[in-house]
């Protein structure tokens, strides 16, 4: 091994190399079973770092939100365990690709009869799919003055006392932030909070929360739909 | 049931068994392995939900690759911990990074260099590893341990390191090599 193999095999195990240079390596890993076992013994050996994460009490949900995708077609879930190669939307790429597509297929209809002449445009629109089958539940348009304007594609029941609740996560270290609450779906504007501007890749989802509202101001409820906001394209 | 401890479930032998399309091998690896990876993604994500995202991610990816697992390169539990981590780390990167207020950005380099010594701290007096990482210069060491523990790319770690990049850079280079040169 050289030193430059050994620089590059740690960069790899701390998960530093992107892009071109990961996907370089990995093909020299997938040549030299030296270099390839240098980074497993690498890997085995930091691994003790992540023996010393607390053990977590896992949601109830977790393995019954397992269970429903193994059932799904496997056709919107697609991991490797290498690191993907790609630039930076890769983990959600699968997501992002998937609601462009559901946009395109959706067609002229909907973004004609959506935008008149003269009308505003959005900033952002995020198709949102439901968890079960991936298929799309709600479109959510985010326009520049906080305001968002959602319209569902499929009847959502909302049992007596509960209602549904949108948020948006414009920030990681905050949380995910609610843009207001329904019961009737149908499509509707909802004022929303004071945020930065939304972002290409910013998650929106939509759950069931006791009326009138998530009592502790996040989701608490199950996620029926949620998806990545794109620009559109004018 | 107490005495089930992660060490005594045979996550090679589960994989095997899910590669075959067992179910029930997945859920009793599910009942040892999740809560672990859950809070090895946690330091990574900092937020419970999107741990939890990268936990569901990992058993259906175990469920449809249990068997390309090589018993060779490493251990199940191993594998799995890689899966969750790349899982992680591909969402952390793929992150909006929207603009922080200051004090959150200050709290949350402060909240991931106490994650990363902490695990160091942790580590066994025994293992390998600390011997290792302890013999490094403490910048190289402190470097290496915010950028696996917690997930920062170069950038992250100068910014909380209140380092230059380009020297961030080459204490991390230098760094991973003698640590591999002690742990060899």
């Amino acid at each position: 091994m050289t030193s430059e193999q050994m620089e590059l095999a740690g960069q790899y195990v701390l998960g530093l190399l992107d892009g071109s240079e990961l996907a370089a390596f990995e093909r020299a890993m997938a040549d030299d079973a030296e270099l390839a076992k240098a980074v497993d013994r690498l890997q085995a050996h930091l691994q003790a770092l992540d023996d010393t994460a607390t053990p977590q009490a896992v949601s109830p949900g977790l393995w019954a939100g397992i269970e429903q995708r193994l059932d799904a077609p496997p056709a919107y879930v697609n991991i490797r365990q290498q690191r993907k190669p790609g630039l930076s939307r890769v983990g959600r790429g699968n997501w992002m690709a998937m609601a462009a597509s559901v946009v395109v297929a959706l067609g002229v209809g909907y973004l004609a009869g959506s935008f008149g002449t003269g009308q505003r445009q959005p900033v952002m629109i995020a198709v949102l799919l439901n968890q079960s089958d991936a298929m799309p539940g709600a479109i959510v348009e985010a326009f520049a003055d906080d305001s968002v304007r959602l319209l569902p594609l499929e009847q959502f029941s909302v049992p007596e006392g509960q209602v549904l609740q949108v948020w948006t996560l414009p920030d990681p270290a905050t949380g995910p932030v609610s843009l207001g609450t329904f019961t009737d779906p149908r499509a509707i504007r909802l004022a929303g909070p004071d945020l930065p501007a939304p972002q290409s890749g910013q998650l929106y989802e939509i759950t069931l929360e006791p009326a009138p509202g998530s009592p502790t101001g996040k989701p608490t409820g199950p996620i029926l739909v949620k998806g990545f906001a794109k620009a559109p394209l004018s | 049931m107490l005495h089930v401890m992660h060490d005594q479930i045979d996550a090679d032998g589960l994989l095997l068994r899910i590669a075959k399309g067992e179910r029930a091998a997945l859920s009793t690896l599910f009942e040892s392995e999740a809560g672990r990876l859950v809070g090895i993604a946690q330091r990574i994500l900092r937020r419970r939900d999107l741990a939890e995202e990268a936990v569901q991610d990992t058993f259906v990816a175990a469920w449809r690759r249990a068997g390309q697992f090589d018993p060779s390169r490493g251990n199940a539990r191993g594998w799995l911990t890689t899966i969750t981590r790349n899982r992680a780390l591909n969402m952390l990167r793929d992150g909006a990074r929207l603009e922080f207020h200051d004090s959150e950005v200050l709290a949350d380099m402060g909240d991931r260099s106490v994650d990363a010594t902490a695990a160091f701290n942790a580590l066994s007096d025994r293992d390998a590893l600390r011997n290792c990482l302890g013999q490094l210069d403490e910048p190289k060491r402190r470097a290496i341990l915010l950028c696996y523990v917690t997930g920062l790319n170069h950038g992250e770690a100068a910014a909380t390191m209140n380092a230059p990049l380009g020297t961030v850079k080459a204490w991390i280079r230098r760094g991973v090599v003698a640590l591999q040169e002690c742990l060899s």
